[in-house]
Formats: C-alpha cells, structure tokens, sequence
C-alpha cells in the first residue's frame, strides 16, 4: 500500500479510537454525576438517563467496529482450524464477502430508517431529534463493511493453527 | 429449510456470529414480507434497556482493576487467611481466582493476572504440575455466578426483553448464583485437600496475625469494594447499574489516584480495549433482538416445545438433556454469544417444563463455566497453554479431574432447585 493510503488508514483509526474513548468517558462521567445528583438533590438530572442509554449504543456499535478492524469478532473457529494453508485464503476471502454484503445491507437499511425518522421529526427525548441518536448505526455498518473490505483486500494471517 | 442449511454453512466457515445471527434475521424478515428497516429498528431496542449500561461500566472497571497489582494483594490477603490449611495454597487459588473472575469479568484475565503469582507459587511449594496447571485453568472461570458476573447481567437482559411475564431481576439472579458458586468452590476445596494429603511433602504456610494484618493493610482499598457494591444493591440504595458507576469510580480513584497503579495516560488504551470486548457482545445482542422478535413471531419456540414435549415427557429427562446439550455447545461457543442466540429458543421450553427462569440461568452458566475449559476449544485451554508455554494437550489431562468435579456440582445444581432458589425467596 502507498504512503498516502496508510496515513489515510492511521487517521481513521485514530478516529475510530478516540471516538469510542470519548463516548465511554462522557458515559462514565455522566452515569457517576447523575448518582451524586439523585443523592444530594433528592433527584436526577432528566435528560441524563435517556442519553446515557444512547451512549450505550454508541460504544457498543463503535466497539464493534474497532473489533472489526483486527477481524476479533466473535466466531466458531472449530472447523477452519482444520482447512489447510492452501486455502484459508479463499475461505477467508468469501467469509469476509460475506460480511461486506450483509453488513451493507445492513447500512442501507438502517439509513432508510434515519431517513424515517427525520421526515417524521421524531424526539429521542428533550429536544434530541432521535434521527441523530440512530446515525450511529448505519455509519458503524458502513464503517465495518469497509473494514470487511480491507481485510477482504489482505486476508490477515491466521495464528493458533 | 434452505436459510438453515446457509447458516449452518456459515457457521462452519467460521462467520462472524453477528453476521449470521443478521443473515437469519433478514431471510426471516424477508420471508414474512416485512420491510427489512425492522433490522436497524431493532438494534436500536438496544437503548430501551436501561440495565445494558451496567455492562460496559463493570467491564471498564475489571479492566482497569486488572491492570493494577489487585491481584498480587488478593493473593497475599487469601494466603494469609486461607494459607495454613492442608492443601492451603491450593484452596488460596480457588478462591482468589473466583474473586477476581467475579470481578472482572470471565475474560480469561484470571489467568494471565493470577497465574503468573499462584503457578510458580504451587510450583514451589511442592504441588504436582498437573494438579496444579488443572487448577489453575480450571478455576480462570470460577465466578462466572458470583455478582457482579456480566454473564448474569446479560441472561437477565436477554429473559426481561422476552417479557415473558415471570419477572427476573439482576439482583435476584446475583442471589441465585451465591449458593451454587459455594457449592463448586466447596467442591474443589475438598478435592485440593484430598489431593494435598497424598503429597506430604507440600509446604505450608502457618497463620500468623502480623502477616494478616499486613496482608489486610495492603489491600485495605480494595476490601471495602465487594461490600459497597454488594451492600449498596441489597439496601436498595443504588440500582445495578448506578453500582456499575460506583464501582468504575472507586477503581479509578483507588487504583490511578491513590496507589497509582495505573498510569492516567494509559488509561484510554485500556478503554479502548474493554470496549472491544463489549462492542463484539452487544452488537451480537443487538441483531439477536431481531432475530428472536421473529422467532417469536413466527412461534418457533412454542413449536420446538411441542415438538420436545411429544417426545419427553419427565422434567428429568429433559433436564439432563439439557445439561449434555449445554456441556456441548460450551465446547464450542463462548458463554456470551451462546446466551444470545440459545436463552430465547430454550427459555419458553424450560418453562414449560416448569423450570423457573432464574435456576434456568444458573444451570445454563454452570454449565457453560465448564465449557471454558473443555477440549477442544474451551478458550482458557488456549490462555494457558500461552501463558505457561505448555502444549494445549498436556492441559486437557490436566483438568480433566476438575471437570467431573465440576460437573458433579452441576448436577447437584440441576436436579436440586432449592440450592438456587434459597437466597432470592428468603431474602426479606
């Protein structure tokens, strides 16, 4: 791969990182002040719980896509072991083929259901379109169909075998 | 017929879980003739559940806690209370693995964290090898049912979303999962006896108060946490998930501000890497929410339980039926994702074979706990094997007789509700 495209790649990982980072940290802080809130104000902050139940999503889809990247997703890994150097390539290639193509149709899907959502205007809570809280999840399965297609483009080594 | 033969090819071609689970979805969707959004609507079903929260936070924090020296102050405090029995560093293991499996998650970090201490520790003090590469593989999945076990967090999460009118709290499952986890580590502490008896030779350790109280000195951060959590829970004062805060809270106040165990700036590596973890769990979680809406909407499993029932009619029958299919499919998938994908199919038919949900959820962890380490895939197996640069074959002798052991416990598990049932309907 030429320079340009590795630096390209870096950065998106950086940002894949940094995203699912943050997420989780404004998760964490948000869920502790919310306790410290209940306690010393007799009650929570309202818009803190339904938000915190969408960075869930977040970090989960993000997550996600940050597993896809060194393909560490969970899987059955009983039967490839047996399938021999010569073509555990192949098979790697179709599984993630595979992959690309149900996790695009996945992304297509899901943008038509943000597309809903937004014509309607439907509220997450407070004054959060729920268009935006949703975005996560057909960015996140574009972002794994791409991370598909690279593994597709080179298969990593298999180890353990 | 075709959809199941393509996901079983799937499987064998070793797909990622989350792909399948998504490929049955759609072709089921698709057959019905629903409008295939119903796949995003319902991975976003994911922020109708408020509990899931818990799972990311106690995962950040086992994380962060096994980046610290935790576990080496485990071990001293558990030797010095535990270390003058007969077979006592043995005993030490199990219940300082179960503790830290507990905590963390069973992640397989029990194993690289305290077996880098307890291996040469038994090593030394004259243990047989294999007796003691057995325990400590056996033991990486000990807490699987002690609180806050996010295994047991995830099955209450997968049995509320079926509303299936029984109602199953996280904390009435913590409960449930004392009195059995006892029963293993009991189980375990005789066998470590017995076997410590054959072997005079191994050393041990006498009590003494001084090296107690330093033992409690130098854990004296960490003692008071199972109690905050436990405690806060069962007086009602924080809820599961707001004791999932508390606890990412005092890890991080304890652990990189007081003893500075964990450097501040490592902190969002070790983030990122929990997440990981979480993210692969929770989008399996995510599209098994479609998957098992259609299930239950085309009736599967009530015809699976029609079907079964036609052909046992004993709840014992179809107990130890379900314990040899459970042992299996632990052989071959992990404690999370097999939650995800068997807990909807299997839950209406436990129930009508009048099961309670709660003693469902322990048989099915116990017995998964086993398959972490049953061959020829149990993933501790192959934790081991790397971290004490052994051969994966030399560790499926060596636990071998934990397994029958535990298996035993699991039958006592089984076919003994009340064990389970004691704690959550004598709570008050």
């Amino acid at each position: 791969m030429n320079k340009r495209v590795t630096g390209f790649l870096g950065f998106i990982n950086k940002l894949e990182d940094w995203f699912l980072i943050l997420t989780l940290a404004v998760m964490v802080i948000l869920a502790i002040a919310q306790i410290f809130f209940r306690n010393i104000f007799g009650e929570g902050v309202v818009w803190i719980d339904p938000l915190l139940r969408v960075l869930v999503l977040w970090v989960a889809i993000a997550g996600a896509v940050v597993a896809t990247r060194n393909d560490n997703h969970i899987r059955i890994d009983f039967f490839t072991r047996y399938v021999s150097k010569k073509y555990i390539k192949y098979l790697q290639r179709s599984v993630y083929a595979f992959c690309i193509f149900i996790c695009g149709l996945i992304a297509y899907h899901a943008v038509r259901f943000v597309q809903m959502d937004y014509e309607y205007n439907t509220i997450a809570f407070a004054n959060v379109p729920a268009w935006l809280t949703e975005l996560v999840i057909p960015i996140g399965f574009f972002m794994i169909a791409l991370r598909y297609l690279l593994l597709f483009i080179s298969p990593p080594e298999q180890e353990n075998r | 017929m075709l959809g199941g033969i393509l996901l079983v090819a799937l499987i064998i071609m070793g797909v990622p879980l989350f792909v399948i689970i998504a490929t049955s979805a759609l072709l089921g969707f698709s057959s019905i003739d629903v409008d295939l959004s119903v796949i995003a609507i319902e991975i976003y079903r994911i922020v109708d559940t408020p509990i899931l929260l818990a799972i990311p936070l106690f995962t950040l924090a086992g994380y962060v806690l096994g980046e610290s020296k935790a576990s080496e102050r485990l071990v001293l405090l558990t030797d010095a209370l535990l270390g003058w029995m007969p077979g006592g560093l043995a005993i030490v293991s199990l219940f300082a693995c179960a503790f830290f499996t507990a905590l963390t998650g069973a992640s397989g970090a029990t194993i690289i964290a305290l077996g880098a201490i307890l291996y040469p520790a038994m090593k030394q003090a004259g243990y047989e090898e294999r007796f003691n590469l057995g325990l400590i593989t056996s033991s990486g999945s000990l807490g699987l049912l002690f609180p806050p076990s996010i295994a047991l967090i995830l099955y209450g999460v997968i049995v509320q979303q079926m509303g299936i009118g029984v109602p199953v709290a996280i904390d009435d499952l913590f409960l449930a999962g004392l009195l059995p986890g006892l029963l293993m580590l009991l189980m375990l502490t005789v066998y470590s006896i017995y076997k410590s008896h054959q072997r005079p030779e191994i050393r041990r350790t006498p009590f003494s108060w001084p090296k107690l109280f330093k033992a409690l000195r130098s854990s004296m951060w960490e003692i008071p946490m199972p109690f905050i959590l436990i405690g806060g829970i069962y007086s009602g004062f924080f809820a599961i998930s707001e004791a999932a805060a508390v606890a990412v809270m005092y890890v991080l106040i304890v652990e990189v501000v007081i003893l500075r165990e964990v450097a501040f700036n490592k902190l969002p590596e070790i983030m990122r890497d929990s997440m990981v973890l979480v993210g692969g769990v929770l989008v399996i979680l995510g599209v098994s929410l479609a998957s098992t809406n259609y299930l239950i909407d085309t009736e599967v499993p009530n015809r699976l339980f029609e079907f079964i029932r036609s052909h046992i009619d004993s709840k014992l029958t179809f107990l130890m039926l379900l314990n040899i299919f459970l042992l299996l499919l632990g052989m071959i998938l992990d404690v999370f994702s097999a939650l995800v994908i068997i807990v909807p199919l299997l839950l209406p038919i436990a129930i009508g074979y009048d099961i309670h949900p709660i003693h469902l959820g322990i048989i099915f962890l116990a017995n998964m706990q086993i398959g972490y380490f049953t061959p020829p895939v149990g993933m501790n197996l192959f934790i081991a094997s790397y971290r004490f640069h052994k051969p994966v074959t030399e560790l499926y002798h060596a636990t071998i007789p934990f397994m029958f052991i535990l298996m035993a416990a699991v039958l006592v598990i089984t076919y003994w509700p009340e064990l389970t049932m004691y704690l959550v309907n004598n709570k008050n």
